[in-house]
């Protein structure tokens, strides 16, 4: 498994994937949520996918074939990643000693912390 | 005071190519002198009901695509009922009750715009009729008649394309281009037929140049991935490419997928963690 390296990029990835863990995203999309250039997504989706935080799949074909385009790749976060991720962007948020955001709080929540 | 008992002209959101429920009737009227106006405007007066308040992609009224295919198929020169089914012919995506139609307008008129739905369209056609469509069109076969109806909603909904976006206008320029003008010509219908084939290859030239070259630019740099990997990739970059919608946007795409194709090649050949790094470690390379 392993950690991917927590370059600012790929903490915007994980914030936009975050946002809402339970739904997939395509690339394109996760270039606007995070508002980063594809190139950069890609390589960090496909290190994300690599080390287990995200799943990939490809479209339904009923979804894609009904709106006459071709299929997308859809990417995840598994609940490992969601854990993991939080935990990370928690610690880096942590060092730097600003407030915490609003999706810390599930992982803070666990952890025991009251309020 | 009420001078005439017409339906609502709405001319507000027409351009001056839409045809008019006026100018369809008197369409019909030169080809079948004694044909009742009335079912026109009643079929006219169903689909204005039926249709109000959906818009096409272009933002028109729905009603204007509805009375664009009466149009081409009156100049066909199509009877009556035809043409009245032709006004009709997406009402059944609507919340029309399924009986109504054959109640206001007749079995023939129904029985018509499913036989609409259900026709095939085939660039080879099996039935054999062959040219004797448009010699015969004042009398034509319920296959022929629906048809008809089948190729002249696609003429117009190709005249409208570039409202439509670029993936979809791609698939729909392709499948008239293949089967729909073919099939047009089949059954002597060759002024739809070309018209058909000229729209197709006008939205499939352009694509040529711009469309197709980032994309196969895309496939080009899959090759720095590794192979295994390549398939992947370059099915997912084309479709995020297609849902870009201006020449501009996908040239940036692809610009920076270039850009950030080593990266990936790099973490795709990474074997994904400590072990990798701990025989880095040992050959001392960190």
């Amino acid at each position: 498994m392993g950690t991917p390296r927590m370059t600012l990029q790929t903490q915007l990835v994980l914030r936009a994937l975050l946002e809402d863990p339970a739904r997939q995203r395509y690339g394109l999309e996760l270039c606007e949520l995070a508002g980063l250039p594809s190139g950069t997504i890609y390589p960090i989706l496909a290190r994300l996918e690599q080390v287990g935080w995200l799943e990939s799949s490809w479209e339904d074909p009923a979804v894609h074939e009904a709106e006459g385009r071709p299929r997308r790749r859809f990417y995840g976060i598994t609940q490992d990643g969601a854990e993991a991720a939080r935990e990370t962007l928690a610690r880096t948020y942590r060092s730097r000693k600003q407030p915490l955001p609003g999706w810390v709080s599930a992982h803070q929540a666990t952890g025991g912390g009251a309020s | 005071m009420k001078r005439q008992r017409r339906f609502p002209p709405s001319s507000t959101a027409r351009t001056d190519l839409t045809p008019t429920l006026e100018g369809v009737i008197a369409v019909v009227r030169s080809r079948h002198p004694d044909s009742d106006a009335g079912l026109l405007e009643r079929a006219y007066a169903e689909a204005s009901i039926w249709h109000a308040g959906q818009r096409r992609r272009s933002g028109d009224p729905y009603i204007t695509h509805c009375l664009a295919v009466a149009a081409i198929v009156a100049e066909l020169r199509m009877p009556p009922p035809v043409v009245c089914a032709a006004l009709l012919h997406d009402v059944e995506d609507t919340a029309c009750p399924p009986q109504r139609i054959a109640d206001q307008l007749g079995q023939e008129v129904a029985d018509l715009i499913a036989a609409v739905r259900t026709a095939v369209v085939s660039a080879h056609p099996q039935t054999g009729e062959g040219a004797m469509l448009a010699s015969d069109a004042a009398a034509p076969s319920w296959e022929t008649a629906a048809l008809a109806i089948r190729l002249a909603d696609r003429l117009h909904n190709m005249r409208t394309i570039a409202f439509v976006a670029p993936a979809r206008r791609l698939l729909k320029a392709r499948e008239t281009f293949d089967v729909f003008a073919p099939a047009a010509s089949a059954v002597g219908l060759e002024t739809v037929g070309r018209e058909l084939q000229d729209l197709a290859s006008a939205v499939l030239q352009p694509a040529v140049s711009s469309y197709a070259v980032t994309g196969r630019l895309l496939t080009v740099l899959t090759l720095l991935l590794p192979s295994q990997q390549r398939a992947r990739w370059q099915e997912e970059w084309s479709a995020d490419l297609a849902a870009l919608t201006t020449r501009r946007a996908r040239t940036r795409f692809t610009l920076h997928v270039l850009l950030g194709a080593p990266r990936l090649s790099m973490t795709l050949r990474r074997p994904a963690s400590q072990e990798q790094r701990r025989r880095a470690g040992r050959r001392g390379w960190l």
